[in-house]
């Protein structure tokens, strides 16, 4: 099975600083990823790190079951969207396609030119005077038109207001439909991965929290509601991740590969958003080496 | 690539193209009234020379000025324009995240960075070089050695806008924003200017040693002799000494016929010896300070004619017929510096840079 992305113990420095340590972790291709995870979890120092704008302090990565250094030819798999969709505020529109047509043996000139015109975006316009929906939009535009085998787009939305980030994930969606390309995209928004992703990469300080396909994890994941009760006496196949206790009510979101039977709880599912915070409050909180034990086995 | 990049450059590459031709037509204007002017007014001229070439000389200061000044600084400019945001506004704006993700490897972009936009300041440079040599070509015949304006004219300062173009990329690339950069590589220019024309260029070539007569003019220089006070210290003897015609003069020693340099008390007892027409500290000195009071030839000649018996002068100098190879050997100097530089530059930006 080929790997969009695989890494090994990488770690990342900046100066004294660990961005990115001992990360190890496997990103299905043919997907569409969501890696998530707070604020300085290190998603966009991995992400660079597989787009080969940065080399690992330690550890390898590899990207498409090749090393993500490898010369142009590599970088011509990878279409990436870097966070803030840098464009060169003084090139027109027309000239950012003409960029990608010579820097890209792969260019697709017609699918550039249809995506322009369908978004109606003007070709004579700086993109220094666009809205923050349109640049983000003709980047994606860019990292799609070389294409790639492997899209990976590092906080695409962040900047962009609902209506531009419900508007440029249809967007994705339409092209992923289409094209049938990879798709790692990282984000902080579980809203945003809930509406186009079917994998799931929960990142905590570097270190992995959960991975799993977004239906699995869904369906393994319980939200138990029921009287005041303590967690140590739950059965063994039953893993709690996060457990609140109000009065004499205490709710649970629990992991187990069996149907919860017990009458005594309310069964309800839970959604991809409780999911990751549960497990991202959890990594947080065991923080070290034990985190890795709430890897989900596959 | 190639095209990519003189995409990227062609903005700033057509507004300096822009001023230079503008430039140009000035220069061409007015330098073809110059030298009209030069063949009606001095080239035939026979007696009461200095009063036309006076006139010749005065009539377009302005342009003489902006030309030199233009001389000075358009090296300077091409580093802090072009060299030092090539690769620091990449890094600060974000878009090195979009340019080296495309697909073309981080070392063919910067390369090809370097070498367009590197040749392109050469260009420019040669050009405006070209245009002011030329404007200034009977002005600079008439009033200066070309050693005097060494730096600004002929293939020199294509030399030093390379250099500031390279040491501009480099100091970005390390230093990633712009505005930093561009105080540093002023700071560096300025630095490598300065020191190559204080202690580098008198070497390029090991100059050349003569010893003159105090007399005057001789075939090899000529020395001007003078007894007199300076801001009314005591009374000295003043000698200074210049090369063959044009040349460059680097040093010159008064030393005693045993080839010493005489020290004060030498020089105090030969003066009251020989000059006791001269007291000092005397009366005050004519006007303001740092006047050398210098006595007319007839008052001091025993004074004068004895000194030039007792000591003589050592002069340093380049020259004038090594002017062209002292040119290609800064040039040299400096487009040797620039490849060190881009090298850095490329080096960093592969390897240093995120």
């Amino acid at each position: 099975m080929t790997m969009a992305i695989e890494a090994f113990g990488v770690g990342r420095r900046y100066g004294r600083r660990w961005a990115l340590t001992d990360c190890t972790l496997s990103i299905p291709a043919g997907r569409v990823v969501g890696l998530v995870g707070p604020n300085g979890a290190g998603k966009s120092t991995l992400l660079h790190l597989a787009v080969g704008l940065l080399e690992p302090s330690a550890g390898t990565i590899s990207v498409l079951d090749q090393g993500a250094r490898s010369g142009p030819s590599q970088l011509e798999r990878i279409g990436f969207l870097a966070q803030d969709s840098p464009i060169y505020a003084r090139l027109t529109v027309a000239q950012h396609v003409r960029m990608g047509q010579l820097l890209n043996r792969t260019w697709d000139a017609a699918f550039a030119a249809s995506r322009i015109k369908n978004l109606g975006l003007d070709p004579s316009q700086r993109a220094g005077t666009m809205s923050g929906g349109q640049r983000a939009q003709l980047a994606l535009t860019l990292a799609v038109a070389k294409r790639p085998e492997l899209l990976v787009l590092d906080e695409p939305v962040a900047a962009l207001d609902p209506l531009a980030r419900r508007e440029f994930l249809q967007t994705l969606m339409e092209i992923v439909a289409v094209e049938g390309v990879s798709v790692v995209l990282s984000s902080h928004l579980m809203a945003d991965v809930e509406r186009v992703c079917d994998y799931l990469v929960v990142l905590v300080a570097g270190r992995v929290a959960l991975t799993g396909d977004v239906d699995e994890l869904l369906a393994l994941h319980h939200r138990l509601t029921g009287p005041r009760r303590d967690v140590a006496r739950m059965p063994a196949h039953q893993l709690v991740i996060e457990q609140s206790h109000v009065d004499k009510q205490t709710t649970l979101i629990v992991r187990s590969q069996e149907p919860i039977l017990d009458p005594v709880w309310n069964v309800t599912p839970v959604t991809l958003d409780d999911l990751a915070l549960a497990y991202m409050r959890q990594a947080r909180d065991s923080a070290g080496p034990s985190s890795n034990g709430l890897e989900l086995a596959r | 690539m190639i095209r990519f990049a003189w995409l990227q450059s062609r903005t700033q590459t057509l507004v300096a193209a822009f001023v230079l031709a503008a430039l140009a037509v000035v220069a061409a204007i007015t330098g073809i009234q110059l030298s009209h002017l030069y063949a009606t007014l001095v080239a035939h001229c026979h007696t009461g020379c200095d009063l036309a070439t006076s006139q010749y000389l005065s009539h377009d200061q302005v342009m003489a000025r902006a030309l030199d000044l233009i001389a000075q600084a358009a090296p300077a400019l091409i580093g802090l324009f072009w060299g030092a945001p090539l690769i620091a506004r990449e890094i600060e704006t974000g878009t090195y995240r979009l340019a080296w993700t495309q697909g073309v490897s981080r070392s063919r972009w910067v390369i090809i960075k370097l070498a367009v936009v590197g040749l392109a300041s050469a260009t420019l440079a040669g050009l405006l070089t070209l245009t002011i040599t030329w404007w200034y070509g009977s002005v600079d015949k008439l009033t200066t050695t070309p050693y005097a304006v060494f730096d600004r004219r002929d293939i020199t300062p294509v030399g030093y806008a390379v250099f500031a173009f390279a040491a501009g990329a480099l100091l970005g690339t390390v230093i990633r924003r712009v505005l930093p950069a561009m105080a540093a590589t002023l700071g560096a220019y300025v630095t490598a200017r300065v020191g190559t024309a204080l202690w580098i260029r008198p070497h390029l070539l090991s100059p050349i040693q003569t010893t003159l007569s105090l007399r005057g003019a001789g075939p090899t220089g000529q020395a001007h002799l003078g007894v007199g006070s300076q801001n009314g210290g005591a009374v000295t003897l003043f000698a200074q000494g210049d090369g063959p015609h044009n040349s460059w003069t680097l040093s010159s020693h008064l030393l005693d016929s045993a080839g010493r340099q005489p020290t004060t008390r030498q020089l105090a007892a030969f003066l009251h010896d020989y000059c006791p027409n001269f007291r000092g500290p005397g009366a005050p000195p004519p006007s303001g300070q740092g006047v050398v009071q210098v006595v007319g030839p007839d008052a001091g000649r025993p004074c004068l004619d004895q000194a030039a018996k007792a000591f003589h002068l050592l002069v340093t100098y380049q020259p004038a017929d090594r002017y062209w190879t002292l040119q290609w050997l800064e040039t040299g100097l400096f487009v040797a510096l620039a490849l060190v530089a881009s090298a850095g530059c490329y080096w960093w930006a592969t390897h240093r840079t995120s």
